[in-house]
């Protein structure tokens, strides 16, 4: 096992040399290059990434340029995981054999993937991944919508929300269904880690992607990712709308540990009302006319029952 | 592509960032590595902005919040300080401006075209905070 980087503060992890590069093709002020900047950068091993289709890799993979600079494959929509896994599967088939020409190099396997490629039609592969326990890591850029081909509802878009297959206006409020409980799903699988960060919160990020590389077995991040062009917000404004999913409690930082042991790693001292949250995208405009502004309070409720769930996990550590 | 059999495809395609051995890229900075052409490094998007971030280095304390944040790898800090910023790769979307947390910032942000020692000349004083 090779010796984890050590990050102790900013100007630390500042030291870091970058291994994404810029001139993607991804919108100014999109949150996804922050998150894959901040996972590649928690670890000096070697990488083996995939990413699903998705905007992270139609961006970073245009012919004849590509934005890696660690091994990088990408095969289908939902096969990221698994294309991982096997070549998680052949790494360690060569080291039993000893067949490996640098074995002392410890590489980590992460794959990258979109909510779509991840709650929806990669479901089923990722799943099977987590069951049969290869040591790689899942992250989900979790920006709620398939941003990529124009903004369709995906089973992450939450209730309110104006998408292009579920828009709002004179019948309907938009999306009716509420949010897939992702991190949960993938905990009940008894992985060793599951969490969920938020790219404001570095550190807690950090902590949590080292934890989830030094653990032995599957490991899946749900990460928060602000999408300016569906979402609907000025690109400068993408850590301010994080500092407040975060705060809000609507992305409450936890982690589970062996499919049980929850710990909540972030309390806001000041948590903000939904409705801020809510009022800062265009996505939501409509919950504040007169006949949906029920649904505002519906949402505050939620959030209110789901902190109050996860506290009470996390006293019972069940 | 009529007359193409099914072991005359192209299977896909592979790039190379890096010319040569590669080496620990982990620990070797952007200066010191050998890119090749197909490195989106060497490529620009500087014709994307409408604005661009303007650093002024007296005002700096060196937090690293813009480099932590810079969703282009635009800012470039070397030894734990900001040395400056990265036109190629900056596409101007004003995170780093957001997040700066000095007062007045030690980025703005200004038109593509402005003179960036004039602006620099006419940086805004501090802001009292409003009790």
């Amino acid at each position: 096992m090779s010796e984890m980087k050590k990050i102790k503060n900013l100007k630390e992890f500042s030291t870091s040399a970058d291994r994404f590069e810029g001139a993607n093709l991804l919108c100014p002020g999109c949150a996804h290059s922050i998150i894959v900047r901040e996972v590649l950068n928690a670890t000096n091993d070697d990488l083996v990434l995939s990413a699903s289709t998705g905007c992270l890799e139609v961006c970073t993979a245009v012919y004849p340029y590509t934005s890696w600079d660690a091994s990088w494959i990408h095969i289908g929509f939902e096969n990221g995981s698994t294309a991982v896994a096997g070549a998680e599967a052949m790494y360690k088939a060569l080291k039993t054999k000893g067949r490996l020409k640098q074995p002392d190099r410890n590489p980590k396997f992460v794959s990258f993937a979109g909510d779509g490629a991840s709650y929806d039609i990669g479901f089923q592969w990722i799943s099977g991944c987590m069951e049969r326990g290869h040591n790689i890591m899942h992250v989900v850029l979790d920006n709620e919508v398939y941003a990529n081909t124009g903004g369709q509802r995906s089973s992450s878009t939450p209730i309110g929300s104006s998408a292009t297959t579920s828009p709002a206006g004179r019948v309907s409020y938009g999306e009716k269904k509420n949010k897939k409980d992702m991190v949960a799903i993938m905990a009940s699988h008894g992985i060793p880690y599951s969490a969920q960060v938020a790219p404001n919160k570095w550190k807690d990020m950090v902590k949590k992607i080292q934890h989830g590389m030094e653990v032995d077995g599957p490991v899946f991040i749900n990460a928060v990712s602000p999408c300016t062009t569906e979402w609907k917000f000025d690109p400068k404004d993408t850590m301010l709308l994080t500092d407040l999913a975060t705060d809000s409690l609507v992305f409450p930082l936890y982690e589970i540990i062996d499919g049980h042991e929850l710990n909540i790693t972030y309390r806001p001292k000041n948590v903000v009302p939904v409705e801020e949250y809510l009022a800062a995208q265009g996505r939501f405009k409509h919950l504040f006319k007169d006949e949906y502004k029920y649904l505002i309070k519906e949402w505050q409720e939620r959030v209110d029952a789901n902190w109050a769930y996860l506290n009470r996990r996390e006293e019972a550590r069940v | 592509m009529a007359n193409t059999g099914w072991d005359e495809f192209e299977i896909g395609a592979m790039l190379r960032t890096f010319e040569g051995e590669a080496g620990n890229i982990a620990q070797t900075l952007q200066e010191d590595r050998n890119y090749t052409e197909n490195s989106s490094f060497r490529a620009s998007v500087a014709d994307w902005r409408i604005e661009k971030p303007v650093f002024n280095k007296d005002y700096c304390i060196d937090c690293q919040f813009c480099w932590v944040y810079c969703p282009d790898i635009s800012i470039i800090s070397r030894d734990k300080k900001m040395i400056g910023i990265d036109m190629d790769h900056c596409k101007g979307c004003g995170i780093c401006v957001e997040v700066c947390p000095t007062n007045p910032k030690s980025l703005l942000m200004f038109p593509e075209q402005a003179d960036e020692e004039s602006v620099i000349a006419q940086w805004p004083s501090k802001e009292e905070k409003e009790k």
